[in-house]
């Protein structure tokens, strides 16, 4: 009790007796922690140049502060809303259309009684997800080329071969389609994580009030779900515009640019191509501010019914 | 449990429904291989359905004996390997004071990391800071800047917070070190979840891609998914012959479908193991936290 009450009032002793007693433990973090804030907290703080005419050979200091004149460039500027656009609407399509998909995907398997016949199916789901970008954005060319398998059906049904990859309209439905293909399997995992903690008695007793599987998921499976699937959601609220560059990059080609040209895409291009590296931060940090702000909105409408994230 | 009519004609679709799509996510590899193994004349002709047509090695003989890919194919086993390693080292030296019950700094040094999973650093600083770090063209740029995946980190101490706190105080009492703790019973008792994130790590190596676009100019260092990037983009290059001055058993339709299945087979051989180890409880608590 002495002790513990010598402690409160001297917090710093307590840190370096901790220290002197479990040294090793601090020295066994120092490289993550070196890590997270080279790697991490670094570049974050670095973000400052987006609000500089920042000049590579004259760096952070020695350039000169600009105030919002990145931002008010950028807002006059017209390929920052056509790429701004593409980048949200393709984003809405992923949260319509990808959002639900795995949830949909677990509840079909929840309905598989046969534990052989569930297995084999998810292991085949599970399986695009461990390829890269590259190799799925490869097989979607080859699959959609005029000598492709879909193409192939085309002619076989007597219909006119199209050039799927270079035409506008199709492409923000090929990124949301193969976006599903590849991660809609994994994404199950963790929704079948909360269906597994579901109470067996709440299904008896449902059964006993003479509840069908409709029913029974519709009132036990769905509710329990519930706080996984918010919590989810307000994550992909948070990182609503990245979509990825690996997959968009390897999509697209110029003739797609139009409709398929989204902010990372865009950042790389101008920016590490091109060395305009104030102008894209702006743009990268405009990004991560709506980010924000949509979870911090989403989070507090979340609260008003259930758990936000805080 | 009776089965209603309805119930019925829904667990038909279901079944159908399910294989049917599943069927899709083995269906573009398989038939990538059976057009890798066509003559081009048949792959051209849209003659291909999932089975070789004009039966063929010479699309594989000539990937195979691409030198180039093949360097970027060690290059891609030397990060997958060293950068496991390491990535695993790091994450477990971090993740074991985060579960310890008497570091002091457990809590802020954990809010602090997940932080970083909230807001990400645009990617211009985020590549300034690799390159005034002097990791431009190394290797070591499709290493460090990412050595400890937060996740992989988090499920390693959910386990280890899971391990029962009798065993940390039995051995105390037996004069193990914190150390000793880590090592000699931790490490030993984690083997499936290491084994997880192992792989996890191992396959986000092995799929490098977007480090390798912004760090890696020289061509000669490209790691094996950009390199099939290249080959993709102008597979010219890969047929590496002047198409028209030969009677060639391959084409760039053949030798793409070769390429991409080259890049891909590693994982899908590994896959088995993987799946083997991630459908387990074991893993499934720990994403949840």
């Amino acid at each position: 009790m002495a002790e513990w009450m010598r402690n409160r009032t001297a917090p710093e002793s307590r840190i370096l007796a901790n220290m002197r007693k479990h040294w090793i433990l601090y020295l066994m973090i120092l490289p993550g922690i070196l890590y997270y804030i080279v790697f991490k907290y670094v570049p974050l703080a670095g973000s400052v140049i987006a609000f500089q005419d920042f000049q590579i050979f004259k760096g952070i200091g020695g350039s000169e502060w600009v105030g919002l004149e990145n931002f008010q460039y950028i807002f006059s500027y017209q390929d920052f809303y056509t790429v701004l656009r593409n980048t949200a609407v393709i984003a809405f399509y992923q949260l319509v259309f990808g959002f639900p998909a795995p949830i949909i995907l677990a509840l079909l398997f929840n309905e598989v009684r046969l534990m052989l016949a569930k297995r084999f199916v998810q292991s085949l789901f599970y399986l695009p997800h461990f390829l890269s970008w590259v190799v799925v954005g490869g097989i979607v060319f080859e699959l959609l080329s005029s000598q492709g398998v879909i193409n192939a059906v085309r002619e076989w049904l007597g219909l006119e071969q199209i050039l799927f990859m270079q035409e506008q309209k199709y492409f923000r439905s090929i990124v949301v389609i193969s976006a599903i293909w590849k991660d809609v399997g994994w994404g199950t995992i963790i929704y079948l994580a909360a269906i597994a903690g579901i109470n067996p008695n709440l299904y008896e007793a449902a059964v006993m009030d003479g509840a069908n599987r409709w029913k029974q998921t519709m009132h036990i499976t769905l509710p329990t779900m519930f706080p996984t699937i918010l919590v989810l959601f307000l994550l992909n609220i948070g990182n609503f515009l990245e979509l990825g560059f690996d997959q968009i990059y390897n999509l697209l080609t110029p003739m797609t640019y139009s409709v398929g040209d989204i902010i990372e895409t865009y950042v790389y291009r101008a920016g590490v191509l091109q060395g305009q590296y104030s102008v894209t931060t702006t743009i990268g940090l405009f990004q991560s501010i709506i980010g924000f702000a949509l979870l911090w909105i989403f989070n507090r409408m979340a609260r008003k019914t259930e758990q936000g994230l805080w | 449990m009776k089965l209603t009519r309805g119930d019925k004609v829904f667990q038909t679709f279901n079944y159908v429904f399910l294989f049917a799509a599943a069927a899709t996510m083995l269906f573009p590899l398989l038939q990538l291989l059976a057009v890798s193994f066509s003559s081009p004349i048949a792959a051209d002709s849209k003659q291909v359905f999932l089975l070789p047509v004009e039966f063929t090695t010479a699309t594989w003989k000539h990937v195979l004996q691409n030198a180039e890919l093949w360097r970027s194919f060690g290059i891609t086993v030397y990060i997958t390997v060293a950068g496991t390693v390491l990535s695993m080292l790091f994450s477990v030296l971090t993740a074991y004071p985060l579960a310890h019950k008497d570091f002091l700094l457990k809590r802020p040094v954990m809010l602090g990391i997940i932080v970083t999973m909230i807001f990400n650093a645009p990617m211009i600083p985020f590549f300034l800071t690799v390159r005034e770090l002097g990791m431009m063209n190394s290797l070591w740029a499709l290493i460090l800047p990412g050595i400890i995946g937060t996740f992989n980190m988090i499920i390693i101490r959910t386990f280890f917070m899971g391990l029962p706190k009798e065993l940390d105080d039995s051995a105390r009492i037996d004069g193990c070190s914190d150390a000793g703790i880590l090592f000699r019973i931790y490490l030993p008792l984690s083997k499936p979840v290491l084994a997880t994130v192992s792989l996890f790590y191992a396959v986000g190596y092995w799929n490098t891609f977007s480090r390798a676009v912004l760090f890696i100019r020289d061509p000669e260092k490209w790691p094996l998914q950009m390199k099939l990037r290249a080959y993709l983009t102008s597979p010219e290059e890969l047929a590496s012959v002047n198409m028209f001055l030969g009677d060639y058993d391959f084409n760039t339709t053949t030798l793409k479908a070769a390429t991409i299945l080259f890049a891909t087979i590693p994982i899908v051989l590994v896959y088995p193991y993987l799946q083997k180890y991630f459908v387990k409880g074991s893993m499934l608590g720990s994403l949840k936290e």
